[in-house]
């Protein structure tokens, strides 16, 4: 899952930085309200985690351009100031969640965790196909009762085409979403882990479309 | 009850209402009396010259008294009417009318009160003496009935006033209530409510007014309060949020030596910029110290300005930036440790805020009655429409600001105490062209 963390206050952008690509999440940074309209427009993040306080564009006007661009990638802000109106201001402008400075770590990660099963159509943490079992809050899977040991891009390419099931997911969108942006990555690693993985949890629950990418049907 | 403006008004009205009642009426009995008296006193005068009419003196010595028989019947026959006596030159009662009293010597000629009332003695003819009297109990019974009329008209009056006292005080102190109540609501925390203007412009309207504008006062004074802790809590809750995680992140498992001390570190900084806040604050909410003006000591500010920058020059030369100091000695008076916190800030804000090769410039001198410290840079200058906010409290412009550190108190503070030293600080700016900051003190000494 690749999130973008837009936090102008470097010691706390590089502490979250270091704490969600621990929790298996592709992270980039962006530094104020410009870069961080750029980023969510051109890349599919699967979260954002916006801090209210920003120079050039502040938080809220990122979010308004954002929704008015079109998209809908799920956004919780970071904010210092914990009124009421703050918070309905964001919620109005279209924020998913919010959270209000000083935070604990575990609970951005809950929350994001949240936020991302929610956009894909409100899964329930623990997801299902075949035989195979996705506990996502654990990141752990589970074929016919017994755990299955997933690298953490394994899991990861896992989950991403199970929530999006039913539909074709590109290997650049795969790369997308599992990579930040400092890391270049040829569209064949995909294929590599994409045959590790049938090789763990059985070849019929993901199906390949030539030239095209990967589908795991309902 | 009886501490009520209304009772007290009232109490000192019955009063005085009831000693001017009870002084007219008792002037009205008086006056009234006497003139009963004036009218029986020349009543009686007359019944005297009445009665010497009738006397005819003998050339024996004696006398007779021929009276019509009608005057006697009409005149002297009532008890307690008037009556007569005649006395003969030698003090001898000639005559003396049926009711008269008996045994009472004879008087001299004037007018008097006897126990048995009223009398006049006039000279008769052939040296006699004529006494003519009444008694005097038909005018205490008018006297007294004027008395009692009066009083009861005064009671009357007193009670009917009374009651109209009541109901203008009443009247003119419901806007008391009215204004009470408004202050115990704002006591209470509603801070909106004002008191009802009615548009007249009596005094307790005044009243109304005056404390509506000190409501306003407080409201406002209120609302700079909750900006300001909104504001701090804003401020120290980024730091916070960073030790915060970074906390969170270092003890979530086991970390390696070099992860400690990285975690260690940030945290320390984070520390750091708390302190600083939390100093910066204090130094913000307890402006003044306290020292009168007159006991503060004499300083030249161009000794100040040339120490705060040997301070500040490090910070200059680690960022390229040429940091000069001219200008004339001029004496202010002041708190050196406050003044130099100012001073300080000014010009660190204007190193912070240049580009690197750029210089500051401090001039010190003196317009007539001011003490002036111009502080100029070659900096980036200010956008007009931050120029307004730039000494507000957390205030930090826009943009290309933002990214130098400092919580926005710096220039705030310099503000709070150059104004409590009776002093002023402008900026004038152009961006990418460098700003300047001048700040003018009264000066002493030629």
């Amino acid at each position: 899952m690749r999130l973008l963390v837009v936090e102008d206050e470097a010691a706390l952008a590089d502490t979250l930085e270091k704490a969600l690509r621990e929790e298996r999440f592709a992270v980039d940074l962006a530094r104020d309200g410009n870069e961080a309209l750029f980023k969510i427009s051109h890349v599919d993040y699967d979260a954002v985690i916006l801090d209210v306080m920003l120079p050039a564009w502040d938080g809220w006007s990122v979010l308004r351009q954002a929704r008015a661009l079109g998209r809908r990638t799920p956004v919780l802000m970071l904010t210092a100031r914990d009124t009421i109106d703050d918070r309905v201001k964001g919620l109005n402008l279209g924020a998913d969640d919010y959270l209000v400075k000083p935070f604990a770590l575990a609970e951005l990660v809950a929350r994001v965790n949240a936020l991302i099963r929610r956009s894909y159509g409100g899964a329930p943490p623990t997801l299902k196909v075949g035989d195979i079992e996705i506990d996502s809050a654990a990141r752990r899977v589970y074929r016919t009762g017994g755990p299955v040991n997933l690298t953490a891009r394994e899991y990861s390419i896992l989950e991403l085409l199970v929530r999006a099931r039913g539909r074709l997911v590109t290997r650049s969108m795969l790369v997308d979403h599992l990579y930040s942006e400092d890391i270049a990555v040829g569209s064949n690693v995909i294929d590599v882990h994409v045959a590790a993985l049938r090789r763990k949890i059985g070849s019929n629950i993901i199906k390949t479309r030539r030239g095209e990418g990967y589908i795991v049907d309902v | 009850m009886c501490d009520s403006i209304r009772v007290r008004l009232l109490v000192w009205y019955g009063v005085v209402l009831s000693v001017l009642i009870a002084v007219y009426a008792a002037a009205m009995t008086y006056l009234y009396s006497e003139s009963l008296l004036r009218d029986i006193d020349r009543d009686l005068a007359e019944t005297a010259a009445v009665v010497a009419q009738y006397i005819s003196p003998d050339v024996s010595g004696t006398f007779d008294l021929n009276f019509p028989p009608g005057l006697r019947n009409t005149l002297f026959t009532q008890p307690g009417g008037t009556y007569y006596i005649v006395w003969n030159p030698r003090g001898e009662v000639i005559d003396r009318s049926e009711f008269a009293p008996v045994n009472l010597e004879m008087l001299g000629p004037g007018t008097g009160t006897i126990e048995e009332g009223r009398y006049v003695v006039a000279p008769g003819p052939a040296a006699t003496r004529i006494l003519a009297g009444r008694a005097l109990g038909d005018r205490d019974v008018a006297v007294r009935s004027l008395g009692l009329a009066i009083a009861g008209a005064g009671g009357t009056i007193l009670l009917l006033s009374l009651a109209g006292g009541w109901f203008l005080a009443s009247r003119a102190l419901a806007p008391v209530a009215r204004i009470s109540g408004t202050a115990a609501a704002m006591v209470a925390g509603d801070l909106e409510a004002r008191i009802p203007i009615v548009g007249t412009d009596s005094e307790l309207e005044q009243l109304a007014r005056a404390l509506n504008e000190a409501f306003d006062r407080m409201r406002a004074a209120t609302e700079t309060q909750r900006r300001f802790i909104a504001d701090a809590s804003h401020e120290l809750r980024t730091p916070l949020a960073t030790l915060r995680a970074e906390l969170d992140w270092a003890m979530k498992r086991p970390r390696t030596m070099a992860e400690y001390e990285t975690s260690i570190a940030k945290a320390s900084l984070a520390a750091d910029r708390l302190t600083y806040i939390a100093g910066s604050l204090l130094t913000l909410a307890a402006p003044g110290g306290g020292a009168p003006a007159l006991s503060r000591e004499c300083l030249n500010l161009a000794t100040l300005v040339r120490e705060v920058a040997d301070l500040l020059r490090p910070l200059a030369e680690s960022r390229g930036i040429v940091l000069s100091v001219t200008g004339e000695a001029v004496w202010t008076r002041g708190d050196s440790g406050r003044l130099t916190d100012a001073l300080s800030n000014v010009i660190k804000n204007a190193i912070e805020y240049n580009r690197s090769l750029g210089t500051v410039t401090v001039v010190t001198r003196r317009e007539g009655e001011q003490a002036v410290v111009i502080v100029r840079d070659t900096g980036i200058g200010i956008a007009a429409g931050d120029l307004p906010h730039i000494f507000e409290r957390f205030y930090r412009a826009g943009a290309a600001r933002s990214r130098a550190g400092g919580a926005g108190l710096g220039l705030a503070i310099a503000r709070a105490v150059v104004e409590e030293h009776g002093g002023a600080i402008t900026c004038t700016s152009a961006v990418d062209a460098g700003s300047e900051f001048i700040i003018r003190l009264p000066a002493v000494g030629g």
